[in-house]
């Protein structure tokens, strides 16, 4: 391997390679565009999306580099602060983002580049010269530069600021770049990859976070708040950075000094993690074994059709990211609603705990608008065993079954948290029941959508979208037919409720029970009349 | 053609997508207690006519009968008496082994504990028993294939059809399989296979049906389709490659490329 020679004297003069030009980083920057331009081959929809990429990437770039001269404008201790604050918040990003991207860049995953023959510090130059190859590498140092013009005073100033936004601009890239080595053992295993997976919503929720806080009114002083945060930050390299382009003279020097160590140190590390990532094996073919137990609601259901379906989709909602994920979401949303309704101008009363627990429970439906969706190219196994409209109707009374297993008593929890919350033990009850029927209610229309408007869920999960190629307006459609859908035939129970009516909430069980058998009925009959179609739509190619 | 009971028979069996026509008009014949052979270049139309054969796509035109049921007429009664491994191992990925067999069984309506005994002699067989609690996507190729055809195999179907089984398995796994099959055929089950690899076909085989263009270009008896040449070669000839040319030469780049 290179880099790492043990103890060879002389090295055998018949090996070396006649004629062979150094390997610099301009290689490594000509095979990152030429993987650029050869992914927008031939596909209108790839090029589209990199048009559009650039054109965000400019208007990022100019309207932060604007934003950031305009901090003139701002007192400077202000400025200063909002530097640190958008300083780290690059810093983070450049070490998350990647990571959840992990596999769309060819040069940034090691082990295809082990085969040749580049010593460890070749290709770590090279590979940090393809980072920094790239529309947001180069908006984010325009923007970062921004700052030089934004807060700067004077010449000198102005000089020590680049130069330490530069060093800033470097630690972002190694430490990205430190970050995804280290983990690419992981990340090519199916496991790493499904936690990765499953750790995109974490990430989604605390990009919230920020928003929640200035919502949720626990900040009255939006000023006072960006003071704690700056002073946290301070000593952290990027609290560094900035003081150093806005205060100048020795105290910037010093920081340069630290900012220029710490970018050593971890290209040190990186170099490291690099040179084992190499020669380290591929993990990803062993695995260990599931626990094999059949489940407490299938033990109890009767033999047959229903407890296998329901048993399965339990093991899926627990065993795919995707499943897990879906449930993730509607909880953290419905829980968001909850707290962020409390604030001023909101609804009041019992609406308080019924309207984020009916939410939830739209949410949670809403994930079933496409019950076929996630068995998708394995659907066929029921397709040859199912021979009438009973057979689907019992497929999907399964699955339904099966999101009522974990929905309900989540909906009760949810309810009785949004109840608290509102000041009133007591609104559970209403909220409970309204919550059970739209869950009825939803998973009725989505039995519908499901097999009126079938399409295929990537197996790798993706941030952006939820549907195969091709097919992102059919999913849009389903969706939003089956969260209006939803909506208008759970007003009659949801209305009178939020209005006050609590009592009305007792019938909102056998409506939304009623609705749902009605759905699987109808979906049933035409499930068995259209599965090949069925079929077809949910096994895409990805 | 033999007057035996029959166990497939399609006549004008037709497919097309958008302007290109897939099938176009196919008479399968698979005698009943047969071991057939569907052979064909790639494209020829073997995947479509195998789908529709087994209720997983619905014909444009034409009829498919299965022991003299309409597949898509009486669907309970047909289904109940195949079993389908289709191309592209396409599994439930998030079971283990031994769930998926049992999902299988289940949802045909097999007893339970019928169920776990079936799969236990399946996974005995095949050679899975240790690896039968891991997940189906952790799985390699020849266990995906194994496990594949144990389900398809655990309601002990009438006729058994395999699309390409043997693609992309290690010559043990490939052993397992033909044993498995074998076996099966013997006991007067019908299987109906696809394959490109010509040495297995005429190893297995005692029915061959060649497909080219999306039609039945030969259909008979092993010794009557290759007619004293070797199975190669017959089919060669069946599918127009006279060697006049580059455009044959180059129709047939995947043959020596495809692993045996």
């Amino acid at each position: 391997m290179a880099g790492r020679d043990p103890g060879m004297s002389a090295p055998d003069r018949r090996w070396a390679v006649p004629g062979t030009v150094r390997v610099g980083p301009s290689v490594f920057v000509r095979l990152k565009l030429r993987l650029v331009a050869g992914n927008l081959r031939g596909s209108v929809q790839h090029l589209l999306g990199f048009v559009f990429t650039v054109i965000a990437a400019i208007v990022f770039a100019a309207l932060g580099f604007s934003a950031m001269t305009t901090l003139r404008l701002a007192s400077a201790e202000v400025a200063g602060d909002v530097v640190t604050v958008l300083f780290a918040a690059f810093l983070v990003g450049w070490a998350v983002v990647p990571l959840l991207a992990f596999g769309l860049d060819d040069t940034l995953d090691p082990s295809r580049l082990a085969l040749f023959p580049l010593r460890t510090g070749q290709l770590a130059t090279g590979m940090f010269a393809a980072s920094i190859t790239g529309v947001w590498p180069v908006a984010t140092l325009v923007v970062m530069i921004g700052a030089v013009a934004g807060l700067a005073g004077g010449a000198g100033g102005a000089l020590l600021g680049t130069v330490a936004v530069l060093l800033h601009f470097a630690l972002c890239v190694v430490l990205s770049r430190l970050v995804t080595t280290a983990l690419s053992g992981v990340l090519r295993t199916r496991r790493g990859r499904d936690v990765l997976a499953v750790s995109v919503i974490f990430v989604v929720l605390a990009a919230q976070l920020p928003n929640l806080l200035l919502n949720g009114g626990l900040s009255a002083d939006p000023g006072a708040m960006l003071r704690g945060v700056a002073s946290v930050l301070r000593w952290t390299p990027s609290g560094m950075a900035a003081h150093a382009v806005a205060d100048g003279g020795v105290a910037a020097l010093l920081a340069i000094v630290v900012l220029a160590a710490l970018v050593a140190g971890a290209g040190w590390l990186w170099i490291a993690a690099l040179r084992r990532a190499l020669v380290s094996p591929d993990a990803s073919t062993q695995s260990s074994s599931v626990r094999n137990s059949r489940g407490l609601l299938a033990g109890v259901l009767p033999d047959g059709p229903l407890a296998a379906v329901v048993g399965k989709e339990l093991r899926y909602a627990r065993r795919d990211p995707r499943g897990r994920v879906g449930w993730f979401a509607a909880v953290a949303v419905a829980g968001i609603m909850a707290f962020s309704l409390n604030g001023e101008g909101g609804p009041t009363g019992v609406a308080l705990a019924v309207a984020p627990a009916c939410i939830g429970a739209a949410l949670i439906s809403m994930q079933w608008c496409n019950a076929f969706g996630i068995d998708g190219r394995s659907l066929w196994m029921n397709a040859v065993a199912y021979g009438s409209d009973r057979d689907w109707r019992t497929d999907i009374a399964g699955r339904h079954l099966a999101v009522a297993t974990i929905g309900v008593p989540l909906l009760l929890a949810l309810s009785l948290v949004a109840a608290l919350l509102a000041g009133d033990v007591g609104w559970a009850v209403p909220a409970t029941l309204t919550a059970w029927g739209v869950l009825g209610v939803g998973l009725g229309v989505g039995a519908l959508t499901s097999v009126q408007m079938p399409y295929t869920v990537p197996e790798r999960l993706n941030a952006f979208t939820g549907a195969a190629p091709g097919q992102g307006g059919i999913a849009f459609v389903a969706s939003f037919g089956a969260l209006i859908g939803t909506g208008l035939l759970a007003l009659p129970i949801v209305l009178p409720v939020l209005s006050g009516l609590t009592w009305v909430a007792v019938l909102a069980v056998p409506y939304g029970l009623l609705l749902s058998a009605g759905g699987r009925r109808v979906a049933g009959k035409a499930a068995f009349a259209r599965y090949p179609a069925l079929l077809q739509a949910t096994s895409r190619a990805t | 053609m033999p007057d035996a009971i029959e166990a497939v028979r399609t006549q004008g069996l037709f497919k097309r997508f958008g302007q290109q026509v897939a099938v176009g008009g196919v008479d399968l014949v698979v005698p009943s207690g047969s071991f057939a052979g569907l052979v064909g270049p790639n494209g020829a139309g073997k995947t479509t006519t195998l789908s529709m054969v087994t209720g997983l796509l619905r014909p444009d035109g034409g009829s498919v009968h299965i022991g003299g049921v309409d597949v898509w007429r009486d669907q309970v009664a047909v289904k109940s008496r195949i079993g389908v491994l289709p191309e592209g191992l396409r599994l439930f990925e998030r079971l283990s082994g031994r769930e998926l067999l049992s999902y299988n069984g289940q949802l045909r309506g097999i007893p339970r504990a019928e169920v776990e005994q079936r799969v236990d002699g399946l996974l005995k067989v095949m050679g899975l028993t240790e690896s039968a609690d891991k997940l189906v996507v952790d799985y390699s190729t020849g266990m995906r294939k194994k496990i594949g055809l144990a389900a398809a195999l655990l309601h002990n179907p009438g006729v058994l059809f395999l699309d390409e089984p043997f693609e992309g398995v290690d010559p043990v796994s490939a052993n397992t399989l033909v044993e498995v099959l074998r076996r099966y055929t013997d006991s007067g089950s019908t299987v109906v296979f696809s394959s490109h690899v010509m040495e297995l076909v005429e190893r297995l085989c005692d029915w061959v049906s060649v497909m080219d263009g999306g039609r039945i270009v030969a259909q008979g008896p092993l010794d009557e389709v290759r007619a004293g040449r070797s199975l190669n070669e017959a089919f060669l000839g069946l599918v127009g490659v006279q060697g006049d040319g580059a455009s044959g030469q180059e129709g047939l780049s995947w043959l020596g490329a495809t692993p045996a």
